[in-house]
């Protein structure tokens, strides 16, 4: 069921992910730098060294297979898929139908591993260290997503993404039950995981003791470095914007909204995003670190935060017996 | 009060419930884990509280407050007299009293002890299937949360090393088992509850003393220096 | 009503005897008040047993109640109470004359072991499975200062080990009274606490539930049954839930061992009896019978194996009330009436010959200064009294006639038998055929090993040596004259086999 305003809305969506992505990045570096008493390169940079970088040259490491060559690609492509599906802009995406939260989980996954792959093809310590990280936290963070996703999706009776957005927009009053609460908590610690950002990885890092996503792209260079960096802020814009419509879905346009309805949803969604983003860096002021062995204890946390968002979401609210 | 009020109140009091006992198992130092034993106690009272006020039942208003004076006040009143209080950087005592303010080596790391609660907490579910089936009503559907609490309590105590931690763990597992009775039949019998309470409340006193005893005779309350007595 | 004043005179003796203890201290007239309340309780005790008849009766509206096989607690916690708080006069007075302990711990011991015995009464005597578990509960907090007496390293360990795992244990077991109450409701009980607000037990009541127990739903009561057998088990020493016992009952001052081993024990198993009748009502009898046969044998094999690797005497007596704690949860699991029978005259008959054994115990600790078998051989040559006292005692434990256990025991085996418990009945036996083994060669050895020159002279005092000679001739009387307790053995056993 194609219809005009959902293809109007994922077109929205995904370039407004793609093109807005760079900008929530050089947002929150800005928030930071401010915060931190800095004046702050401006919200534009991340565009800049994007234009910069894919002006270098690509180089091919001695030794690497196809595998290095096609992570970048894989990854924003995943990315962008992710972008097309989640409701951002509107419910009525036409690939909502597909848009299930186990697909969502499965492509993000697709894009991890593939980018760890790479970092193993290099053959280099940090490559390996690097991905071995990430597996670790990976496999930590999905099943929190499914768990804290099924808990969502309760109330729903429907695990697809527009679907809970849609219930949620109609009966804000769930927002405020416990098993949301605890999903959410759950969620913010996985994106906050996914995306690398303080206390589970540094971006801003270059310490090999302490990076995890900056380890396995060290080899990268010129244009795929700049992909990879594309796609990388695209992944913080889609899970900063499913987070915010999983909870606060005001404003989202429904599937038939026409284009003022998509105006509104893409500002609404946009301010969302800078809100949450703002808030996000403003936290990262006053974090350090956690010690690498301390991440599964935070990760294993939130994944019992998910797993009972889901238990008590089922069992308060399921049907009896 | 309304009927839907009412639930959402109640699920929100379990709810708090689990989440101090959660972050009892997160967390190491033991300050902490006193205050969230209060916290779990205020939630715990919260469950006969709001029962009474939505029934209008004055009886069931009045062991809620008393529980509430109980567990959210004087046992963690009693407990954080056992924890050393936070010393300044500069102060000498710094390191010796190190192992009194926090929770050292524990059988199981916080991650696995994460892990186990997740698998207690699905434990408790199938394990509260028979309760919710017996009576569909909204207090006993939320009896599973109380029953993880239970098992968490019953986690700690296996786990934890530390006196004022086993003390902390059995009152979870004290907590988590009057809130089933609170969810599933607003309580027992008056004499068995002022009984039960005064049992608790002993039993912390008891615990308190020996506590003391045994920093003056081991030096600390390590219970793994309680090794003389074995085959 | 004479029964009234009996039940309240059970209860509220023990009281006042703590409390005067309290008021004037350890002396003479406050030990022996204990003495006299323990003998009140026993009175108590007779007098029930001769007016319940096969009925009940109530006291305090339905707080208190007595039947057949409250009046056979009652009488055990009366007469090993008698022992223990005769035996503790000189026991006492010993450690004070050594400097073990000072007059206020003295003053302490005299306030708990009439408190101790309060709970008991209480806990046999209460109406309810609710006042049962709080009474239950407070001999776990009565006993905790009494443990830890001594005020060593080791007896701290042990109290520690014994409240925590006690506590546990018995806080499962309030779980599962709180979802019998809950299924107790919901098949006709009395309903919530407000309607039971006024002092009853309400859907708790004994007779309320075995009136409603075909109600109630199987797969609560089923849950509620687990969590009451472990946490009652825990309590009465079955493993897997053993290991306090054997700390507890070495630390602890001998009098208050033979009371814990004699009788405390016993208590615990009373109430998972009362719960066997529920749930043999509620589930059938093959769903208890399984949980206690796997306990008991569990237990029985802890114990045999435990004994024979034993060094120390103390610890020996503990594993041993653990192997007769697995014979009496193979008995229960027969539950044919003789059974039934054949366990209460053992618990009365294991409460007495192990009382006179720690008692005799405490008198050869204070001696040694120690409990290894090994620093105390020749006990007979050295303090003939004692020896003897200490020889009976092995002999009634290790079911020789003419003590009762040989019959009870007896009793027991056929009781199985009857129920076609072929094989957990063999395996009971080789267990206790170990036990029997160890038991002898280690009570030997400590009896009639080589002495030492130098070790000391165990001549007792008049005063030390009476409340062995009454419990060697208490074990003997029942052996030999048991028929008044026949009738009352038997009407309670039939209360419990409905």
């Amino acid at each position: 069921m194609l219809s005009v305003s959902g293809v109007a809305g994922m077109v929205t969506q995904v370039v407004g992910v793609a093109a807005g992505a760079p900008l929530l990045v050089g947002w929150m570096r800005q928030v930071r730098a401010r915060l931190e008493g800095r004046a702050g390169p401006g919200p534009a940079q991340p565009w800049r060294d994007l234009r910069k970088q894919l002006h270098k040259q690509n180089i091919t490491p001695d030794g690497t297979t196809v595998v290095f060559a096609a992570a970048p690609v894989v990854l924003a492509g995943t990315s962008l898929v992710i972008a097309a599906i989640v409701p951002g802009v509107t419910t009525g995406s036409p690939l909502d139908r597909v848009g299930d939260l186990f697909a969502v989980v499965g492509v993000l996954l697709l894009g991890t591993v593939a980018l760890a792959l790479a970092g193993l093809d290099t053959g280099t310590a940090f490559g390996g260290m690097g991905a071995s990280r990430v597996v670790t936290i990976a496999a930590l963070v999905e099943p929190t997503i499914l768990v804290a996703g099924v808990a969502l999706s309760v109330p729903a009776h429907s695990s697809n993404l527009g679907r809970i957005v849609a219930t949620t927009a109609a009966d804000p009053g769930l927002v405020a039950s416990p098993a949301a609460a605890l999903a959410f908590a759950a969620l913010a610690v996985v994106v906050v995981a996914e995306t690398g950002r303080l206390p589970v990885d540094n971006p801003a890092t270059h310490l090999e003791l302490t990076m995890v996503h900056e380890a396995m792209i060290l080899e990268y260079t010129g244009p795929r470095l700049a992909l990879i960096e594309w796609a990388a802020a695209m992944r913080l814009t889609v899970l900063l914007t499913l987070l915010v419509n999983l909870f606060v879905p005001w404003g989202v346009a429904g599937a038939g909204a026409g284009p003022a309805g998509l105006l509104v949803g893409l500002g609404a969604v946009a301010f969302k995003v800078a809100a949450l983003g703002t808030a996000l860096a403003a936290a990262e002021v006053f974090l350090a670190k956690l010690r690498l062995f301390r991440v599964p204890e935070l990760l294993a946390g939130s994944f019992l935060l998910g797993l009972l968002a889901a238990t008590t979401s089922y069992f308060l609210t399921g049907p009896a017996g | 009060m309304s009927s839907h009020t009412y639930t959402s109140l109640l699920y929100l009091a379990s709810g708090v419930l689990l989440l101090s006992a959660v972050g009892i198992v997160w967390g190491r130092p033991l300050r902490v884990a006193v205050r969230l034993l209060a916290a779990q106690g205020a939630a715990l009272a919260a469950i006969p509280v709001l029962g009474g006020a939505y029934r209008h039942d004055w009886y069931l208003l009045g062991v809620g407050l008393a529980v509430c004076v109980l567990r959210a006040a004087v046992l963690p009143g009693l407990l954080a007299r056992l924890v050393p209080p936070p010393v300044g950087l500069t102060d000498p005592r710094e390191q010796t009293g190190a192992g009194e303010r926090h929770e050292t080596g524990p059988l199981l790391g916080t991650s696995a002890s994460l892990m186990v609660t997740a698998g207690a907490v699905v434990l408790a579910y199938a394990v509260g299937q028979p309760l919710v089936a017996l009576d569909p009503s909204p207090s006993t559907r939320a009896a599973p949360v109380a029953l993880a609490v239970v098992l968490m309590g019953v986690l700690l105590l296996v786990t934890r090393r530390r006196a004022v931690s086993q003390i902390v763990a059995f009152l979870t597992l004290d907590n988590g088992i009057a809130a089933v009775a609170f969810l599933l039949t607003s309580g027992v019998p008056l004499v068995v509850e002022l009984g039960a309470s005064l049992d608790l409340l002993l039993f912390v006193l008891v615990t308190q003393v020996l506590t003391a005893r045994m920093r003056v005779k081991f030096g600390g309350t390590d219970l793994g220096e309680l090794q003389e007595l074995h085959e | 009503m004479i029964t009234t004043a009996a039940m309240a005179a059970a209860v509220l003796a023990p009281l006042v005897a703590a409390m005067f203890t309290a008021a004037v201290g350890w002396r003479p007239i406050a030990a022996w008040s204990s003495v006299a309340a323990s003998l009140a309780i026993l009175t108590s005790g007779i007098v029930l047993a001769a007016n319940v008849g096969a009925g009940h009766v109530y006291a305090g509206g339905h707080l208190l109640r007595a039947d057949a096989l409250a009046a056979v607690m009652t009488i055990v916690i009366g007469s090993v109470g008698t022992l223990a708080t005769w035996g503790s006069i000189t026991y006492l007075d010993a450690e004070l004359r050594h400097g073990h302990t000072t007059p206020a711990r003295a003053r302490t011991y005299g306030i708990l072991v009439p408190a101790f015995l309060a709970a008991m009464a209480l806990a046999v005597l209460a109406g309810n499975l609710g006042l049962t578990w709080v009474a239950v509960e407070a001999t776990t907090i009565a006993t905790a200062f009494l443990v830890g007496h001594r005020r060593t390293r080791a007896s701290l360990e042990a109290t520690w080990k014994y409240v925590i795992i006690c506590s546990v244990g018995i806080a499962l077991a309030f779980l599962g009274t709180v979802i019998l109450y809950f299924a107790s409701v919901h098949a006709g009980g009395a309903g919530g606490a407000a309607a039971a607000g006024g002092g009853d037990g309400g859907g708790l009541d004994v007779d309320t539930l075995t009136a409603n127990a075909t109600h109630l739903d199987p797969a609560v009561t089923r849950l509620a049954v687990v969590l009451l057998l472990l946490g009652y088990g825990t309590k009465a020493g079955l493993a897997p839930f053993h290991t306090w016992l054997a700390d507890a009952h070495s630390q602890a001052p001998a009098p208050v061992s033979a009371l814990m081993s004699g009788v405390l024990l016993a208590v615990a198993f009373t109430t998972l009896l009362r719960v066997k009748v529920i749930s043999d009502l509620a589930l059938g009898p093959g769903f208890l019978r399984t949980g206690l046969l796997i306990m008991g044998l569990g237990t029985l094999f802890v114990a045999a194996l435990l004994l024979v690797a034993q060094r120390d005497y103390k610890r020996m007596l503990a594993y041993s009330s653990l192997e007769h704690m697995g014979l009496l949860a193979v008995a229960a699991a027969a539950g044919t009436e003789l059974a039934i029978a054949a366990l209460l005259l053992h618990v009365l008959a294991h409460g007495l010959g192990k009382s006179v054994l720690f008692l005799s115990a405490g008198h050869l600790q204070l001696a040694h200064g120690s409990t290894a078998i090994a620093d105390v051989r020749g006990v007979l040559a050295r303090g003939p009294l004692l020896g003897a006292a200490w020889a009976a005692g092995l002999f009634a434990l290790l079911g020789f006639p003419p003590f009762a256990l040989f019959a009870s025991e007896v009793g027991m085996a056929r009781g199985a038998a009857d129920a076609k418990l072929a094989v957990p009945l063999a395996a009971a036996l080789v267990a206790v055929v170990i036990a029997f083994v160890a038991l002898t060669l280690h009570g030997g050895t400590l009896l009639l090993g080589s002495a030492h020159p130098e070790q000391p002279s165990l001549r007792l005092s008049a005063a030390a040596a009476a409340p062995l000679v009454a419990g060697v001739v208490a074990c003997v009387a029942i052996g030999v004259v048991a028929t008044p307790l026949d009738h009352l053995l038997t009407t309670a056993a039939r209360l419990l086999t409905p």
